[in-house]
């Protein structure tokens, strides 16, 4: 990973119950695929594809629950430096959506202040299966200040959508950051990673 | 975790409801919960035994622990203004999250529970399915209303706007005026708590020591890659009651303002000499009987030069480290530096904590299951052949499996009568200042405070920054760290006195101004089970691998030995934490996910809830119980 094939980077992180489609989605956007009948989600760490907005560069790296979430055992770690987060409901599954509380409160413990949050109802497709309806969807996501949308990872509509919207947001925000320089608290990823980091010695 | 990424299944149970057991880092009203659940002596009644039923014949049973007995005389103390603590709460912490839909309105009023202890509590809520249903087509219908977070009390629930909420929840008490801008720097105790989530404050102190097995281990797996570090900026020496910077690399030493021309020289001189000493023998041989210490007295170095060299870059014992050990000691602290920076060590952002999740992470992909909140009665052996089976969950579930890694903190009096453990003294403080004010205020520093009394363990201390994610703005975080020789706070409050000020503001006197305050602290000791001989465990299955809690040690090097060491045991011919394929390498299948390396025949095999299947105890089926590192 050379500085120059990029010129942003973005760590998007997703979260949800166990079965909503987080890895279709991801698998969806990044490879145009969609695998039928996936287990738990086995192997996979995070997944990156380089989208170009307005001539730049934009490095999205995805990534999944590693199935820690169907114990409810995710990482905090997981949730660290995250730049946005998508919090994914099968809108055929009332459950899910019920869940969604107790995801945010673990987003607000865990996730940075300033991680923009994307609400997604998933499986669309399965339209006459439906329990949650766009409307109590779009009323929860108002009152939590997120963006929602509504996506099937089957049909591929709205993925694309939702993940090129999402690197707009990220740049916007990235821009303006850059912009206040601001002098708070610092940021979660100002850390450095230790492979990247170069040996010199002593003498 | 090294089991899962070699192919293995893992699962990973555990009673607490956080990851990394005595590994861990706690938020402040997180630590709060904890402390408070230490100090609780009242064991937990044995209820049904009921799973007794599910042994058979020819097996028997190897009851495990239910209380975690290695944390004891926990005492916590504030200091700062308490005036409005009793009723401040956490940041973000609205009453309750509206419910959107009628019907989902049932759902989530468990959430508002004020107290879930974080050890053993049952999760009544969880119907006595098997976890292996939850696998099924209603994955989350086991997992309602249980709570998750570390940190349970007082958050109950989401507040809107998380960067304002700081401000809004001000509101609700007498907002301490103090806050103006005449005296910036105070901090109160109900900052502390408002602030709390802040804080993430590990329960054992360490650094990595950044040529250390650990770092070799997290670059080599990759494991790197979820966490970030920071240098420690600085290392300190505590002499004539002042702190003072101890000059170690080149450079430092030139600019050391504190050091003559000659005493530069001379430290210059013997440093380089330590880094290659094997060449030259001669140099030291005569003193291979004698103290580290006595050597350096005949090496023509001032005083103070000894003392850096002795407790700030060998960081050894006086009396009873020998010349060799010091030497070994100079030489690993001098490798590491200049790797990553100015110092030989770094020290991961979030705390201590994140280093084992960040592990149980890559286990997860690697398709370990984790189960936290899920306590484990007993092992099952069988008595033809004296290997362990099975364990018997709080379900009174089975669950059948090869190889089994316990924590030493789950085994039972029985077992462990003829175990002598060490304890560890421990003290973590939140201060206003750091012991040693510069120019820049986010430092991370390590000072080792010689014993006032020869032959007592020295105390190392760590002092964190804000910019570490680990305390509050305007705060530092100090960890104090010793081999106990008493309880935590007789051996560790000499020390406390000495760096900072433990006076309230007002009986301050001038001498004491200039230290930093303390703010709040808390004095505990924990079981130090590193370096316990397998054998000296009274009748466990071989089958059955102890992992140890923390040792004493300033670094890692022995959690990762014995990761490794259990690793080789279980499995001798696979390798231990081999890099993973690069993400953009792997190669997809259908509906199949093929890393391109062997490991993973078929994804049918891999699927983790086999593993947790009655019965079916594949060839390479582990289950793993509270490994807390690697």
């Amino acid at each position: 990973m050379s500085m120059e094939d990029y010129d942003f980077l973005f760590k998007i992180v997703l979260i949800g119950n166990a079965g909503v489609g987080k890895t279709c989605l991801v698998r969806r956007f990044t490879q145009g695929l969609f695998p039928p009948g996936q287990g738990a989600t086995i192997g996979v760490d995070f997944m990156i594809k380089t989208v170009e907005i307005n001539g730049e560069k934009v490095k999205l790296q995805i990534w999944d629950t590693a199935g820690q979430e169907r114990f409810r055992s995710i990482t905090q770690s997981y949730y660290r430096s995250a730049n946005a987060l998508i919090l994914t409901y099968d809108i055929t599954c009332e459950e899910s959506f019920r869940c969604l509380p107790e995801w945010l409160r673990e987003i607000e413990q865990y996730a940075s202040n300033k991680v923009i949050t994307v609400l997604v109802g998933n499986k669309i497709d399965l339209a006459d299966k439906r329990e949650v309806s766009q409307q109590r969807a779009a009323e929860f996501s108002e009152a939590q200040d997120m963006y929602y949308l509504e996506t099937s990872a089957k049909e591929s509509d709205n993925v694309e959508k939702l993940f090129l919207d999402l690197a707009c947001r990220l740049i916007s925000e990235a821009r303006q950051n850059t912009l206040v320089n601001n002098v708070s608290s610092p940021l979660p990823g100002e850390g450095k990673s230790i492979s990247y980091l170069t040996c010199c010695n002593f003498n | 975790a090294a089991c899962a990424r070699s192919g293995q299944r893992v699962l990973h149970v555990d009673s607490r409801n956080y990851y990394g057991g005595n590994w861990a880092s706690f938020s402040f009203s997180g630590l709060l919960s904890w402390i408070k659940e230490n100090q609780q002596k009242t064991d937990i009644n044995d209820e049904c035994e009921d799973w007794r039923k599910l042994i058979l014949e020819n097996e028997e049973v190897i009851s495990l622990s239910k209380k975690d007995k290695t944390i004891q005389h926990v005492e916590d103390f504030c200091f700062g203004d308490q005036d409005s603590a009793e009723d401040v709460e956490e940041a973000g912490a609205l009453p309750k999250l509206p419910v959107f839909g009628a019907s989902g309105a049932e759902g989530v009023a468990q959430e508002s529970e004020k107290e879930c202890p974080p050890v053993e509590s049952a999760v009544p809520e969880v119907e006595s399915a098997e976890p292996e249903k939850a696998t099924g087509t209603e994955p989350a219908s086991a997992m309602e209303g249980n709570d998750t977070e570390i940190t349970s009390e007082n958050e109950s629930s989401h507040s809107a706007a998380l960067g304002e909420s700081t401000l809004e929840s001000g509101k609700t008490e007498a907002a301490p005026s103090e806050i103006s801008a005449q005296e910036p720097k105070k901090i109160t105790y109900s900052q502390i708590v408002r602030e709390g989530r802040r804080f993430n404050i590990d329960l054992v102190s360490k650094l990595l020591y950044s040529r250390g097995l650990l770092i070799d281990l997290l670059i080599k797996s990759n494991v790197s890659r979820y966490a970030e570090f920071k240098n420690a900026t600085r290392i300190l020496a505590f002499r004539e009651g002042k702190v003072e910077q101890v000059p170690c690399s080149r450079a430092d030493v030139f600019n050391s303002r504190q050091l003559t021309m000659v005493e530069k020289r001379m430290l210059m001189k013997f440093l380089t000499f330590c880094l290659d000493y094997e060449q030259h023998p001669d140099e030291y041989q005569d003193y291979e009987n004698s103290t580290f210490a006595q050597f350096l007295r005949t090496r023509k170095l001032t005083p103070s030069l000894q003392h850096f060299i002795l407790h700030s870059i060998a960081m050894v014992s006086e009396t009873d480290c020998s010349t060799l050990e010091g030497l070994q000691a100079t030489k690993k602290f001098l490798q590491c530096l200049g790797r990553y920076g100015n110092t030989p060590f770094l020290f991961p952002l979030y705390g201590q904590g994140e280093i084992p999740q960040c592990f149980c992470r890559m286990c997860a992909v690697f398709g370990g299951i984790y189960c936290l909140r899920h306590s484990v009665q007993c092992l099952v052996v069988d008595k033809e052949s004296g290997r362990c089976k099975a364990i018997v969950d709080h379900f009174g579930q089975r669950i059948s499996a090869n190889y089994f890694i316990v924590e030493d903190s789950y085994l039972s009096e029985s077992v462990c009568t003829n175990v002598c453990y060490r304890q560890i003294s421990r003290a973590v403080l939140i201060t206003d200042q750091s012991v040693l004010n510069t120019d820049s205020e986010q430092q991370v520093s390590i000072l080792t405070v010689p014993p006032v009394d020869l032959g007592k363990p020295a105390v190392c201390v760590i002092e964190l920054c804000s910019s570490t994610m680990t305390c509050m703005k305007d705060t530092y975080l100090v960890h104090l760290t010793c081999p106990s020789t008493k309880t935590a706070r007789e051996d560790l409050e000499p020390v406390v006195q000495k760096l900072f000020n433990l006076n309230t503001e007002k009986e301050t006197n001038n001498e004491e101004l200039e230290k930093p305050r303390v703010l709040w602290a808390v004095y505990f000791n924990m079981r130090d089970s590193s370096g316990v001989d397998k054998n000296s465990y009274d009748g466990l299955p071989s089958n059955v691998y102890v992992c140890s809690g923390p040792d004493s040690a300033l670094g890692n090097d022995c959690a990762v030995k014995q990761a490794e060491t259990i690793f080789q045991e279980m499995f001798p011919t696979e390798e231990f934490c081999p890099p993973p394929p690069n993400p953009e390498d792997i190669i997809y299948d259908e509906d199949e996910i093929v890393p391109e390396e062997s490991g993973f025949s078929n994804s049918a095999e891999t699927k983790p809830e086999s593993s947790t299947e009655e019965g079916s105890s594949g060839d390479s089926t582990a289950v793993k119980k509270e490994d807390n590192e690697e």
